[in-house]
């Protein structure tokens, strides 16, 4: 069940035995969640943190007048809320973008775990730091990236975020997001998002269609993008 | 909601879109256009061009143009009264 969030972490450091089988007792209840669902809402109490098992998920802010910001995409193995153990409630909400599978880690456990575990606890440390590199890498994008630019470079971090846990075929992968909500990811109407992916799709770098990325030519996309993959922190160090 | 489509045309080619987009009424489908065709000028713009000479035509499922925006329509725009391009 745990086999996406080990990949994760073992590909950054070493993992017990004794110490998997610690986090898989961390671990409790699995629920399945259909698409488009907000799992956690913005200000709600909360006592447990979400692991998400199988499927895409996002955290995102809305303005006032209805528009709308994804700041962070989800794929399997991460946990959407682990900064929810210490901050109790969240600034944003998570929602579901396609079907999903989520397991739910009770503060209370996750308590012990880090009171027993301290390499653990320095490892799902890492994985909110992680989070926060990922975020500024976003930025960066959104801030000064050209809208392909920012496209092809979003579609670069999946990759390697998605080959990590093993969902890349060959240069194939599932993007289970409409074309609105990958505007959202990139401040971009899904008109201009439109426009964006033409661009991309006639440079020969890469297709988004139906749900799929196919990327034609990885160098060149990353080349295009300015993709570095350090703030990926993808090598295995003893943290 | 229906379906809207929102083809692009320009002097150096076309963007169709084969996917559509789901809005409450016609209204909804304006406003898009003409924020899509802001953010689109505006990152042309950071290019150092401008190209106003295009539209967006919004379709039903059944190609029927259901509403036209020109880019010219997006904007307020104030040139300088010479004819000469503007040389800092």
């Amino acid at each position: 069940m745990i086999e996406k969030l080990l990949l994760k972490l073992r590909k950054r450091d070493e993992i017990s035995r004794e110490e998997e089988r610690a986090l898989v007792d961390t671990i409790a209840e699995v629920e399945d969640v259909p698409a488009k669902q907000t799992v956690i809402k913005r200000g709600e109490a909360l006592n447990r943190s979400v692991l998400l098992i199988d499927g895409l998920m996002c955290r995102y802010k809305d303005l006032r007048n209805g528009r709308r910001q994804i700041t962070a995409l989800h794929v399997a193995g991460d946990f959407l809320d682990l900064h929810g153990f210490t901050l109790k409630h969240l600034d944003h909400d998570v929602m579901s973008l396609s079907p999903s599978r989520v397991a739910y880690a009770s503060h209370e456990r996750l308590t012990r775990l880090t009171e027993s575990y301290p390499h653990l606890t320095r490892l799902l440390w890492f994985s909110t730091n992680l989070d926060a590199a990922i975020h500024r890498e976003w930025e960066l994008s959104l801030g000064q990236r050209s809208g392909p630019a920012k496209a092809a470079h979003l579609i670069c971090e999946l990759y390697t975020r998605l080959e990590i846990v093993g969902l890349v075929r060959e240069h194939d992968f599932e993007l289970p997001l409409n074309q609105t909500e990958l505007g959202e990811c990139l401040g971009l109407t899904v008109v201009h998002t439109n426009r964006v992916l033409k661009e991309l799709r006639e440079r020969g770098l890469v297709q988004f269609r139906g749900g799929t990325v196919s990327i034609h030519d990885v160098d060149a996309l990353k080349n295009f993008a300015g993709f570095d993959p350090t703030y990926l922190y993808l090598a295995s160090y003893s943290r | 909601m229906p379906r809207f489509f929102f083809h692009i045309h320009n002097g150096h080619g076309d963007t169709p879109d084969d996917v559509g987009t789901d809005l409450p009424d016609q209204s909804a489908a304006r406003n898009l256009a003409i924020d899509s065709i802001r953010s689109m000028v505006s990152e042309d713009a950071r290019r150092g061009v401008i190209d106003l000479a295009a539209r967006i035509d919004v379709e039903d499922g059944a190609e029927n143009v259901l509403v036209g925006v020109e880019f010219t329509e997006a904007f307020q725009l104030h040139l300088p009264d010479r004819q000469e391009p503007y040389r800092p």
